[in-house]
Order: C-alpha cells, then structure tokens, then sequence
C-alpha cells in the first residue's frame, strides 16, 4: 500500500533524507508532502512514532489508490 | 536481577528534577488536584508536551495522601514479567512496606494472576493510597499488561492511584473510566502554554516579550513547551534575538527542525560534536561520552548544559539522560553529519560498558555496531550463559542473539549458538555447535578461557539430560566442578542461576535412568540455590523432582511436601501454570490416586497437562499416560485403560530410553490386562520388560492370585528382598499380596497379621489406592476380624461398610491381630490393677524401658493407643 502524509511546515531535507530514508517528498505551501510505500500497519505505527518523536505535526493521511 | 543499588536502575526510580526555568501553570495542577480520589489520571500529548515536569512538580509541591512510587519506563519493559518485576521494584523501595510473600515474577514473557491477585490484596488494605506514576508509558504496547494493569487498578482501590504519562492514550478500557467519572484527563490541548504562560517562561530565560510577539510565538509554536524552550535558547544565542523571532515567524519551517538546528549550530564545535555523538546513548556518562569523543571535556561540557537546560537532565550518579525529543533530532542530524560513523560509536560503547560491567547494557550496543566477536566473548566471559535459560532477560538475551549470522565465528559464538538451540530443545544442533566450541577452545590453547570451558561443561550436562544420558551429564558436572575453581568467587556469586541450572539438569538426568540417591543429592543442592528470580525455575524443577524421587520411593506423603513446595515457589516467583515443569502437578495426581481422591486427581492431572512440559518432557508425557490409565482403572474401566497406555513410548525425545519409566507403563499395563481378565497378556506385558523388584514381584503374583495359586504367588513374593529405603507405597501391596496368599493357602491367622501391618504401614500416608484394588477377599477378611479395622477409619467407606462397630464386638471368636506373648500377659494383667509402669517394671524385675515396649506391643495388638482402652479391649476379648 502507498500513503501520502502531510506534515505542518517545511522539513529540512537533513530531516527528510536521514529521518524518512524510505518516503519522497514535496514542499506545498506552508506544508511539507511525504508519500511512498509503506509495507504494513506495523510499518505505518512507526512511521506514527517517528513523526511524533521528531516533533512533528501531522495534518492529513491517507491511503493512495493503487 | 533485583534491581538494587545500580544508580541507572535508581534513576528509573527517581523523581525527576525539575529545572529552574520551570513555570508553574496553576490551572494545571488544579487539574490535577481536582481529581483527587480519581484512580486513573491520564497525561497525554506529543514528545516536549511538557507532560513529565508537569506530573513531578505536582507530586513534589503538592500534599500528597500517601507515598509517590515513580517508575520511568524503557525499551524492553514491553513483557509482563519484566514490567512487572520493575513495578513491584519501584513499589518495595518506595512504599517500602510491600510484603516480601508478593513475590517476584522470574519470567519476561509471563506473570502469574495471582501474584497480581496478591499485590492487589495487599494495596486494597493501605490506609493511604499509593500514587504510582509510569512515566514514558507509551513504550508499553502490549494488551496484555494494560489488562493486567486495569485488573490490579480495579481490584485495589482504593489503595492505589495510577498516573500514567504517555505519548499515545494506554490500552485500559478507559470508556468505562469515563463512564463512571474515574479519570482525570490531562491531553496536548490542556499543557499547551497560553501567552501568558509563554511570556512567564521565556521571562525565566531573561527574555521580555512584548504581549504581541508572545502570542505570536505561541501561535507559530501551539503552545508547545520544547518548541518554546528551543525559542528561548536559540534566541538567548542569537546576535539579534529580535531579528531572530521575526524570522522564526516568517519561516514556515518545521518547528523542532528548525529551532533545533538553530540552537545546535551556536554550540561550540565541541559541544556539537558531544552532543551528536551521545545521541545513539539513552543515557551518558561523562566518562562514557569521552569514550565516544575521543576527548576530555565531557565533565564540563555536560554540567554547562545542564546548567543551561538544554539537552541534558540529571539523572544523578553522574549519569545524564538527553531530553527524548532531542535525541532523536540529534540521531538525525548524526546520520547526516556524519554518515557511517554510528556503527563505530556503537562498538565504543559497548566496550566502555563492558568494562564497567555493565553487561546488559552493552550488548545491545555491540549488536548495534554488528560486533558479534565482542558480545559473544563479553557474554561468555562474564558467565551469563545461563541467563539464556532463565531469568527475566531470558528472552532478552536470546532476542538479542537471534540477529546473529552465520559469519560470527570462534568459540565464544559457538557456544552462544549451543546454549540457543539447547534452550529450545534442539539437541542435534546444539551438539554440534558445543562440539565446534570445545574444538575451538583445543586449538586456541590454555589463554584465559576457563569460562568458556565452564560454559561448554554446563552446556554439556543440559545436552545430557535432554539426551538422557547421565553418564555424559555427570562428567560434565565433575569437569564443570573443577573448572569453577578457576573462577573468581565474585563472578560465580553474581550467577547463581548457572549453578542450580547445572544441578537442575544432572539430578534430572540421573533420575531419568533411575539413579535416585545421587540425582536426590544434586537436586537438593539445586533446591537449596540463593532465591533470585534467575534461580526460581532451576529451585522450582527440582522440587518438583525430588517430589517424583519420593513418590517412586513409595515415599507418599513426602513426595505430597515436595510437590506443594515446588508449586509454592512457582505461584511466589509468578512462574505461570503452563511454564511450571508439570511433574510437580502429575506427583500430585498420583498421591490423590494413591489416595483414592480421584476429582482432585483429575484436577492435577489437568493442569499437569497444560504444562509446557508435557510437550517436551518425556517424564511428564509418560507420566500424563500413566495417571491416566490409573485413573480408568480405579473407576473400573480397563478397557480405556489400555487405550491410554497405547500412546507411552512414543513420547520419547531422548535417546536412551529410561528404565523405570518403561516399566511403569508396562507395570499399568499388566493391571489393567488383569482387571480386562486376561492374565497371559499381564504376565506378558511384565516378562523380559520390566526389571526385577517388588513391584515386578507383585505384578506377576497377581496374575498367580487371580488363578488362585497361592504357593507360586508367595515364590515370587519370596524372591525379592524389600529395598531399603522404600516406603509404603512400595511396601504395602507386597504385603497385600501375602495376606492375600495366605488367604488362598487357608492360613487365615498369617492373612490377618499380614493384614495387620499393611494397615499399619499404609495409615500414616493414607494410602488406599492398594485396598481399594484388592478384590473381595480383603473384605471377607475384615468380615470376619472386625477388629483389623479399628483405627483405620481412614479406609474408604466402601470397604468400611458393613463391619460391626468395634464397641459391640464382645464375643471373644473376634481375634486378636495377633495373639499376645506371656510376658506382654503379665505386663497387661499388672496394667489392669491400675500400677504405674514404674511399679510393672519393678514387680516383674524389668527395666522401665522394656515395659514401655511391651505396653507399645499391646496398644498395636489390641488396636488400642492408650494403655486404658487396651484393658478395656482385653476384657471384651476375655483375655483378663
């Protein structure tokens, strides 16, 4: 399954590259664009955690369509 | 592991200290103290909510009602043993006066009910609650230990309040909390800083902020307490800290990565560069961040940053914990700063924690850094095989190891290797690998390896027993026992659990093949380890057998001690039914058959056979088979007996097979043939299987019995000797057997007699299984001699039934149990005439001791226990 995650504000590419190694991104407006494959719930939890640890806010999720 | 007198263990522990910047929000702490008589506080919100100074300050500053229990959860507290056993830690050291008849749970993975049953009992009856605060609580997912929690929260109140700080709502059922008004709520959208609030703390840091400028912080921040730290210090650093906030304001970046960079790069180069690398730690030392470094400036480094409140608390020893956002920010900017230079810190700390002993610590490190050479070797050397196979950080051992690959060579992986597969039952390829240790251990020569040597031995006597062979374990324990000389003391006492293992498993496998006296003596030394949740299982098991050592003995009441003793344990250590060793509860099957209770028997046999043991153990699998083809035959249903017997043998993981096992599944099968009324299949069932003995003995003169040859029954009675040290289980049915020839070969008095001292020897034990199964000659006998049956109420009812009472026996044709001698006469005669035994004693120019004697002799023939009911007894059988 694909995701697409939206996060308040612009990451820095240093959190982007090191922190979500697996998701590509897009800057939008006031808002930074993560999307990519994420292999299971587990997979997705992580991601969860990771965005909470790191101190960021989570706007939007959702599922891509295949 | 008891958590004791280790300063980061201690710092779990403490209450965290809050720093002077700190400000204190009284809407908040209302919130708090509002909910006073709520048993459920719950403080959520994302990392640098604010959640964690929130709760310390209150309990620091407040009044509390009772005792404040703080607990600072971590990685690896996800498994109800582990999280428990720190709890109860947490618990005893601050409340102090938790009972130590609580206990400990000595598994990770599992927690007996009712020791939580027991904490909850104990807490209900507090005077003033205990407010137990888990902090971090989100690093618990587990279902399990949130329902174990809601259980012990229910079931104590209202000796117990439980905060619970997490990033995430806890799995409780907090609906029904809700419900019934018993949670106090505090969420991100409570801690988030009002304006006011944000200027107060931004005041603390020596800023003043213009009414405006603070709201829009606020805003750009949503009151976020990290967001709003980092602010301050990077405006504190700034060269124009006005300049600074307008652009923080007009960046639309995110708020930690930014500020965070910010802050960062103001640092002094050093600074930076301690901070990046400390990041991989969850908590630092400064001696151990020097390692890391390669400097030695950590000292000074980390007391100005936490002077500063930035990064770094205080978790006292000298120890530092960096703030958990923070340090996730830092691993980040690590991995990019310096790529490929983690698995290299890694290796260091796991060295400097080796060093400093402190073994659990640094192995996770060492995986880490994928340096196999060093963990395996550390983990031999410090002697911490046996935690592979018991303790609380079993699992946790052995999860670590499981990452291990096939390249990781040398002794110290092999053995790791060995002591994995040997955990799980596998002995072909632990063999293989302990053989490719000990080789390797040959050709690296006599350098420093004695514990590894140790640890091959031990491994060796567990591949014994799990191979059956006790000759192969007790070389390994005697090489074992030599090798232990050449380790230092300490090291062996900080192990106990590697000794009563090895103890556990030769006494288990000097009992599979029926070396009862020297596998007794090894598992009491096992029995008898110092109490550690390490040692629970080893101390556990081998009651369990010494139980089943006494049972076969014919030792009932003794093997009933053990077994009660060996459960004890178990419930105190939270050792859960379905990982006891299930011998103890089969040891207690067979007393109840023994016994002729059969509901309970089935009650043991159950449980019995929910262990994880019955799955592996061959002494348990036969065993269940057993108790149960008993348990058909007493209820008179042979043919389902035999069925039950089809499924022993099979059950035999072990190469050799073990004597006495094997012949007590032949020896069930002869019964039932005979109860089925096919004497050739039992006397088949015992020839050239089952090795000679009373109970072979009794077996095949059975079979004679049944087909009313008395004289061939009393040949092979004739033929064994009683073994010393046999009890009554073992006693009693060779004496059935006489009386019971007697019996056919018209000898009606040498019947009774013998009768007479079955009844004797079985009543201390309440044996009853033997009369029950004895047939109707038993009764007919007792018909006619009433009195045998004096003083044994203890016979089942069925065969008590019908017997005249004893006091209206008053014909003297009821006849003694056995007649009396002439002396005895006189003795008994002078008892009438109400002299002292000193007077009888005199008067037949006796020693006092002998009249004693014969008086005992008296009190057993008549069936009397007091020398008054013995004269009463003579004068209704006309014998004065």
């Amino acid at each position: 399954m694909r995701y697409e995650i939206r996060v308040d504000g612009t990451m820095s590419k240093v959190t982007l590259n090191e922190a979500f190694p697996e998701l590509e991104s897009v800057f939008m407006r006031h808002q930074t664009v993560l999307y990519g494959p994420v292999t299971d719930e587990a997979h997705l939890y992580g991601l969860l955690a990771r965005f909470q640890s790191l101190g960021l806010h989570v706007l939007e999720m959702r599922q891509l369509p295949e | 592991m008891t958590p004791t007198g280790d300063p980061v263990l201690a710092a779990r522990f403490a209450v965290p200290s809050v720093p002077t910047t700190f400000v204190r929000r009284p809407r908040l702490v209302k919130l708090l103290s509002d909910g006073e008589g709520c048993p459920l506080i719950l403080v959520n919100g994302p990392a640098g909510a604010g959640k964690t100074l929130l709760v310390a300050d209150w309990t620091g500053s407040a009044a509390m009602p009772g005792p404040v229990v703080w607990l600072t959860l971590e990685r690896g507290d996800d498994m109800p043993g582990t999280f428990w056993a720190y709890v109860l830690a947490a618990l005893r050291r601050s409340a102090g006066s938790l009972p130590d008849g609580v206990g400990t749970p000595a598994r990770a993975d599992e927690v007996d009910p009712s020791l939580l049953a027991r904490l909850a009992a104990h807490l209900s009856n507090r005077d003033e609650p205990v407010l137990l605060v888990l902090d971090e609580f989100e690093r618990v997912a587990s279902t399990e230990i949130a329902s174990q929690l809601h259980f012990v929260l229910r079931h104590s109140a209202p000796g117990l309040r439980l905060v619970l700080i997490s990033r995430s709502e806890p799995l409780l059922p907090l609906h029904r909390y809700r419900a019934a008004g018993e949670i106090t709520d505090i969420r991100n959208g409570d801690l988030a800083f009002t304006p006011p609030e944000t200027a107060a703390l931004l005041s603390r840091h020596g800023l003043s902020l213009p009414a405006d400028d603070a709201r829009a912080l606020t805003e750009r921040t949503r009151g976020w307490a990290a967001g709003l730290r980092l602010t301050a210090l990077a405006t504190q650093g700034a060269a124009d800290p006005e300049g600074f906030l307008a652009e923080f304001e007009a960046s639309r970046s995110t708020v930690a990565d930014f500020l965070l960079a910010e802050v960062l790069d103001v640092q002094p180069a050093e600074t930076q560069d301690l901070l990046l690398r400390t990041s991989i730690l969850e908590q630092t030392h400064p001696d151990l961040a020097d390692a890391l470094t390669g400097r030695q400036d950590a000292d000074g480094i980390l007391a100005r940053l936490q002077h500063a409140n930035a990064f770094v608390e205080p978790i006292g020893h000298s120890w530092y914990r960096h703030h958990p956002l923070f340090a996730e920010i830092l691993r980040v900017q690590l991995r990019a700063r310096h790529p490929g230079l983690e698995p290299e810190l890694h290796r260091r700390a796991a060295r400097w924690l080796g060093e400093a002993g402190r073994l659990a610590d640094a192995l996770p490190h060492a995986v880490e850094g994928d340096d196999w050479a060093f963990a395996t070797t550390r983990f031999v050397d410090d002697l911490a095989i046996g935690r592979l196979f018991t303790g609380l950080d079993s699992n946790h051992f052995a999860e670590l190891f499981s990452g291990m690959g096939p390249e990781a060579a040398g002794p110290a992986a092999d053995i790791v290797r060995a002591a994995r597969d040997l955990a799980r039952n596998d002995t072909d390829n632990g063999l293989n690998h302990l053989q490719r240790a000990e080789e390797g251990l040959l050709d690296d020569g006599p350098a420093d390896a004695s514990a590894a040597r140790l640890s091959c031995a031990f491994l060796r006597v567990i591949a014994g027993r799990l191979i059956g062979s006790a000759d192969m374990a007790q070389t390994a324990a005697q090489a074992a026992e030599d090798l232990a000389r050449t380790i230092p003391e300490r090291l062996l006492g900080d192990h106990p659990e590697l000794t009563a293992l090895l103890q556990t498993d030769l006494g288990s496998a000097l009992l599979w093949e029926g070396r009862f006296e020297t596998a007794r003596t090894a598992l009491t030394a096992a029995a008898e380890a110092p109490d550690s949740p390490a040692t629970a299982f080893p101390r556990h098991e081998s009651l369990s057998r010494l139980a089943l050592i006494e049972l076969l003995r014919g030792w009932i009441g003794r093997a009933e001690a053990h077994a009660h003793r060996a459960l004890a344990e178990a419930e105190r250590c939270g050792l859960p039914p379905s990982s006891c060793t299930g011998v103890g509860q089969l040891v207690l099957a067979e007393v109840a058959v023994d016994r002729d209770d059969l509901p309970a028997a089935r009650t043991a046999l159950q449980c019995a056979a929910e262990s994880s043991a019955a799955r592996h153990d061959p002494i348990v699998a036969n065993g269940l088979v057993i108790v149960r083809s008993r348990l058909f035959l007493a209820a008179r249903d042979p043919e389902a007996a035999l069925t039950a017997l089809a499924d022993a043998g099979g059950l035999t993981s072990a190469s050799a097979p073990s004597p006495w096992v094997a012949d007590r599944v032949a020896l069930a099968a002869s019964a039932a043939h005979l109860a089925a009324g096919d004497p050739e299949a039992a006397v088949e069932a015992l020839e050239d299987r089952v090795s000679s003995g009373p109970e072979r003995a009794v077996g095949l003169a059975r079979v004679h019995l049944a087909s009313g040859d008395g004289e061939r029954a009393l040949e092979v009675l004739d033929s064994v000797h009683g073994e010393s040290g046999s009890g009554p289980g073992t006693a009693v049915p060779v004496l059935l057997a006489r009386s019971q020839a007697a019996v056919l070969l018209g000898d009606d008095a040498s019947a009774a007699r013998l009768l007479g001292r079955a009844l004797a020897t079985a009543r201390p034990e309440h044996l009853r299984r033997p009369f029950c199964d004895a047939g109707p000659w038993l009764r007919r006998l007792l018909r006619n001699r009433p009195v045998l049956a004096r003083a044994h109420d203890w016979l089942p009812a069925g065969l008590l039934a019908g017997l005249p009472r004893p006091d209206t026996v008053r014909d003297g044709a009821v006849l003694l149990v056995e007649p009396l001698s002439e002396r005895e006469r006189e003795v008994l005669d002078r008892a009438a005439q109400m002299m002292s035994t000193e007077e009888i004693a005199a008067d037949l120019h006796l020693s006092v001791n002998t009249v004693k004697t014969h008086l005992k002799s008296i009190n057993r023939k008549l069936s009397a226990t007091r020398r008054g009911e013995a004269v009463r007894r003579a004068k209704e059988l006309h014998l004065l």
